[in-house]
């Protein structure tokens, strides 16, 4: 005897005042003012709704959500390690179409989301992910993205930008630029070498909607799915609180985050500036970059020029070249 | 009808995993422990067991998934060898900690460096500390019971954590003996099917695991993870004694005698060599030496009640070590360690010293034991025993 695995369906969300009321993350959270990963927390809890199950693997979103034996989630949420992630969460996704199909849970298969920073996403938590959605299970990754280990005290991650100023590559006299690697591209990796996999797509808190319909096409691919959504940290990136969502927009509006699904082989672009603002207006207003010199600012730009001009994220405006007076 | 067949350590864990019908597996190869996953591979590719097979992309991982699955309410079971074993450690304190009764299978083998084949239980033993059950298998029946047993224990309401159900390394993994394979449904009458409780992650329930403390709410956790380790001798106690009712055996829960009613000598062993301890101790006797022999059948929770009742009647103790613990108080392993804390209350204790023996996975022989009797002869003779630690094979018979 074995029992057929029924899947949830979401239908896609229009506007913003259609968006569901209920909370299943709830406030009296310990995150930072204008935490950039707790609202996007908000917004994918909102639209993965009730039948969701959490894995929070360690970091900011374990860490200042979870403290002392205190919860925001009004779904199940269990605690990872780190490292480990997607194995977590390929273990109770098998639980449940096991425990489905020999008929000891009745129910649609709950959604199953790892909700990890990029530490425990492209760094330590690479080979758990990687093998989530290597093997197949119907689970999605998500990779909140505040580039850098936040809540260690601002770390460097993989997802540091050139030229960030962490803890860990402070700017001084023999490396004045910070950061001196550029970062890598989690959703490309993902793309690269997953063929179970058949949705990836980035998205950012500037744009809930956008955001909230990503992580419900996500959720209804029957299989392994992956989100990589940028989260701006006023606490690491060195920004006003009230300035989140803000810059969160221009990094979308300077090239420096690009908004895209890829579904199956095809890419669709979101939000594409006519005309990409210059990669200063998005560096002026965090403090993580007051540092960098003309030159550094040169070859981000061109490091997001050539970003830009990848096959795959073809554009159609030409890329203006950096401007001397960015950073004021 | 209940049936003999002739299995190895490996094919004999493999049978009683299919037996207490698990929900998840997952797997990574390693040897020995692998061959006990390729059988029950095979079993899931011919639909014989209705199970997840997962193919973890390491200890680590396979470690993990299973504390998810068994998060999320399913029977699992996971295992490994050596290196492996200590590449998982992360996550042995997070499974315990969260009273998830995981089980996972350890086919010993010797840690690196150099690689190593042999079987030596310091890859075990090292992990003695993370709150998981550990005993040893000393053969493939007793590996076969000791899989059901330990679900029985580990899920029992009272206990609810994980279980290391060991057995050395190619002595007892790759070693073909005579295995009674009992009816299925006497292992359902034995085995009820897991019942996670309400802490299980439902969605119709919503509950969060592992969210942190401060550390002032740190030590009430542990207390109840010791508490459970305090109530376990009677739960282990009932498990045994449903297990030797049902499938007519005469385990002893904890510590189990051979040839010790007038002994004066004995071994104190656990796992595979026992069986050629066993042999050594009739050839002893035959050549009048009052040698016996006390295997030890869990050495999480220790008995130390049972160990010390058994072990003060006689007059020499040579503790048998396969394992290492560098610079430690006997300056040789831990079993010693605990046996002789274990003995510190009894009015008259006996002689004890210990033997480094089997370590590297080299086989403890015959004439090994009979090293190891002359040295506690020769310790119960003078009244004291010359140090606490001897290397078998790479000294002298010198008390």
């Amino acid at each position: 005897m074995s029992i057929p695995v029924q899947t949830q369906t979401f239908p896609m969300l229009k506007k913003l005042r259609n968006i569901p009321k209920e909370e299943y993350y709830v406030p009296g959270h310990r995150t930072c003012a204008g935490c950039g990963p707790a609202l996007q927390y908000k917004l994918v809890a909102k639209a993965a709704g009730p039948n969701t199950i959490f894995i929070g693997p360690t970091g900011c979103m374990y860490v200042a959500n979870a403290s002392y034996l205190c919860t925001p989630y009004t779904v199940p949420w269990i605690h990872s390690q780190i490292t480990n992630g997607g194995a977590v969460a390929s273990g109770i996704e098998a639980a449940y179409q096991v425990r489905i199909r020999k008929g000891k849970w009745q129910g649609e298969l709950p959604n199953v989301i790892v909700m990890a920073g990029d530490g425990g996403s492209v760094d330590i938590g690479l080979q758990a992910m990687s093998a989530m959605l290597y093997r197949g299970h119907d689970a999605l990754f998500i990779c909140y993205d505040n580039e850098a280990y936040a809540n260690t005290g601002i770390q460097t991650s993989p997802t540091t930008p050139f030229g960030g100023n962490t803890t860990f590559t402070p700017p001084g006299k023999l490396i004045p630029e910070g950061k001196r690697l550029f970062p890598k591209d989690p959703p490309q990796l993902v793309i690269g070498g997953h063929p179970a996999v058949k949705y990836v797509a980035t998205a950012s808190v500037a744009y809930p909607i956008d955001l909230m319909n990503k992580v419900r096409k996500a959720l209804n691919v029957k299989g392994p799915t992956f989100l990589h959504i940028h989260a701006p940290c006023p606490k690491g990136w060195k920004f006003t609180e009230s300035k989140t969502v803000e810059i969160a927009r221009l990094a979308v509006q300077t090239g420096m985050w690009n908004l895209y699904e890829w579904v199956d082989g095809e890419y669709t672009y979101q939000f594409r500036p006519r005309e990409y603002k210059p990669v200063g207006e998005y560096l002026k207003h965090q403090k993580r970059f007051a540092h960098l010199k003309e030159e550094h600012i040169a070859k981000m730009q061109a490091f997001v020029d050539a970003k830009l001009k990848t096959p795959g994220v073809p554009i159609k405006v030409p890329v203006p070249l950096p401007r001397e007076q960015q950073l004021s | 009808m209940a049936k003999e067949m002739t299995l190895s350590g490996c094919a004999a864990s493999a049978q009683a995993v299919k037996m207490a019908k698990v929900d998840v597996i997952c797997s990574y190869p390693i040897r020995p422990y692998t061959a006990a996953m390729m059988e029950l591979a095979k079993m899931v590719a011919e639909g014989e067991l209705d199970a997840e097979f997962i193919h973890g992309e390491g200890e680590h991982a396979q470690l993990s998934v299973v504390y998810g699955a068994s998060a999320a309410g399913a029977r699992t079971f996971t295992g490994s060898s050596g290196v492996g074993v200590t590449y998982a450690m992360e996550v042995y304190s997070p499974i315990s900690g969260a009273r998830l009764p995981v089980q996972m299978m350890i086919a010993d083998r010797a840690l690196d460096p150099p690689g190593d084949f042999g079987s030596e239980h310091t890859d075990a033993m090292s992990c003695r500390d993370q709150g998981w059950i550990m005993g040893w298998a000393e053969s493939p029946q007793e590996a076969f019971d000791n899989h059901l047993i330990n679900y029985r224990i580990g899920e029992d309401p009272r206990v609810m954590l994980p279980q290391f159900v060991c057995q050395d390394g190619y002595f007892v993994s790759h070693i073909p003996g005579k295995v009674l394979i009992p009816d299925q449904a006497q292992v359902d009458e034995f085995l009820p099917p897991y019942n996670p409780g309400k802490h299980v992650l439902d969605p119709k329930q919503p509950v969060s695991h592992g969210p942190q403390i401060r550390p002032d709410q740190g030590a009430i956790m542990d207390l109840q993870r010791a508490e459970a380790f305090l109530e376990m001798p009677k739960v282990i106690e009932e498990a045994v004694g449903d297990f030797n009712r049902i499938f007519g055996r005469h385990y002893s829960p904890f510590v189990e005698e051979f040839l010790t009613d007038d002994a004066e000598i004995v071994f104190f062993i656990q796992g595979g060599h026992a069986a050629t301890a066993r042999y050594a101790v009739k050839h002893l006797r035959e050549r009048g030496v009052k040698a016996g022999l006390v295997k030890l059948r869990f050495v999480r929770p220790f008995p130390t009640t049972q160990v010390a009742e058994s072990l003060a009647k006689f007059k020499g103790v040579g503790v048998v070590e396969t394992s290492t613990s560098y610079g430690g108080s006997m300056r040789g392993g831990n079993l010693l360690v605990e046996v002789r804390a274990a003995l510190y209350d009894v009015p008259k204790r006996p002689l004890t010293t210990s033997f480094m023996a089997g370590l590297g996975g080299d086989a403890v022989t015959l004439k090994d034991f009979y090293w190891m009797a002359e040295i506690l002869t020769n310790a119960v003779k003078a009244g004291r025993v010359g140090k606490t630690v001897y290397w078998a094979g790479l000294e002298q018979a010198v008390a």
